[in-house]
């Protein structure tokens, strides 16, 4: 268990949120959130973010998309 | 030609001005189920994915309408590459990096950003404040909170409102899960600028949502914390 400090954590934040980091740095800034409250408050606002991202940018294609494709690959 | 009439009969006559009904229905050759077989198999594998497509290509384009026309445009681009695709790779990449290819061809001409060209070299100071260094506890919980609560089409809007190259890099981590160097690979660019792009992205975003949170909480300045 090594503590990397908040300066290396809050640089490595973004890439520990997209899961970027190798598997000793990801370590490394998971055991610093353990105990860093101000950390892991910055980490939620931007996981927070990321899943609000991914929730509200669902879209499913109209019918008549699939159609128009269908027919057209059967024209290609 | 072979292959269109084992598949659209009736469509390759009629734009042939034939009359012939029923000469093309014989024995298919091998070409043919050739043919027949490569559709089969794109369709499969690639339609699947029209849904995220859309997806993206409604925040690429913001119109409902134009985002069809590209994904479809995209799809008739796949299909007439499929045969270079190498089957085992990354099929989702693969369609997204024509589809923002064929963005940028057709639509980027046409509505081209104020920012764009010069964006990756704007500096920090003119995309918005890095005030979250100095925020609470209690108030990054907060902001978190709000955050959740946010209307779907607060988060779109917000969205839009970022130039597209930090838009196109927030959503396709956030949304599609794409690595970094999946996203270098279909933007084109290097690692290192898919981050910063990601980073700023996020930021105005958050900027943005914060504004917007704020804007609607009863009893707050609109732009208390502007320090314009």
């Amino acid at each position: 268990m090594t503590d990397c400090g908040c300066e290396k954590a809050k640089a490595e934040l973004e890439e520990y949120l997209d899961r970027e980091l190798n598997e000793a740095d990801f370590q490394d800034v998971s055991d610093h959130l353990e105990n860093c409250e101000s950390c892991t408050s910055e980490h939620l606002v931007a996981l927070a973010l990321k899943l609000k991202v991914k929730q509200a940018c669902r879209e499913t294609a109209p019918d008549e998309l699939r159609n128009a494709i269908l027919s057209k690959l059967a024209d290609a | 030609m072979t292959a269109l009439l084992s598949t659209q009969p009736d469509a390759v006559i009629s734009e042939l001005g034939l009359s012939l009904m029923t000469t093309d229905r014989v024995e298919p050759s091998a070409t043919d189920t050739a043919a027949a077989d490569k559709r089969r198999q794109f369709e499969e594998q690639a339609l699947p994915y029209m849904d995220q497509l859309f997806g993206a290509a409604m925040r690429m384009t913001r119109n409902p309408s134009d985002a069809a026309d590209l994904v479809q445009e995209t799809f008739v681009k796949a299909f007439q590459a499929f045969g270079q695709f190498q089957q085992g790779t990354n099929l989702k990449a693969w369609l997204y990096r024509i589809q923002t290819n064929t963005f940028i061809n057709i639509y980027r001409k046409n509505q081209r950003s104020p920012y764009q060209g010069t964006i990756d070299e704007l500096e920090d100071w003119q995309l918005g404040g890095a005030e979250s260094i100095t925020q609470s506890v209690s108030t990054r919980s907060a902001e978190a909170e709000a955050i959740d609560h946010l209307p779907d089409s607060a988060v779109k809007d917000a969205l839009q409102s970022i130039p597209e190259d930090f838009r196109f890099a927030v959503y396709f981590a956030d949304v599609e899960g794409f690595s970094y160097q999946e996203i270098a690979d279909i933007m084109k660019t290097p690692v290192g600028t898919v981050m910063s792009r990601l980073h700023r992205g996020r930021r105005m975003l958050r900027e943005l949502l914060a504004d917007y949170a704020r804007d609607r909480t009863p009893g707050t300045p609109a732009s208390s914390r502007s320090k314009k």
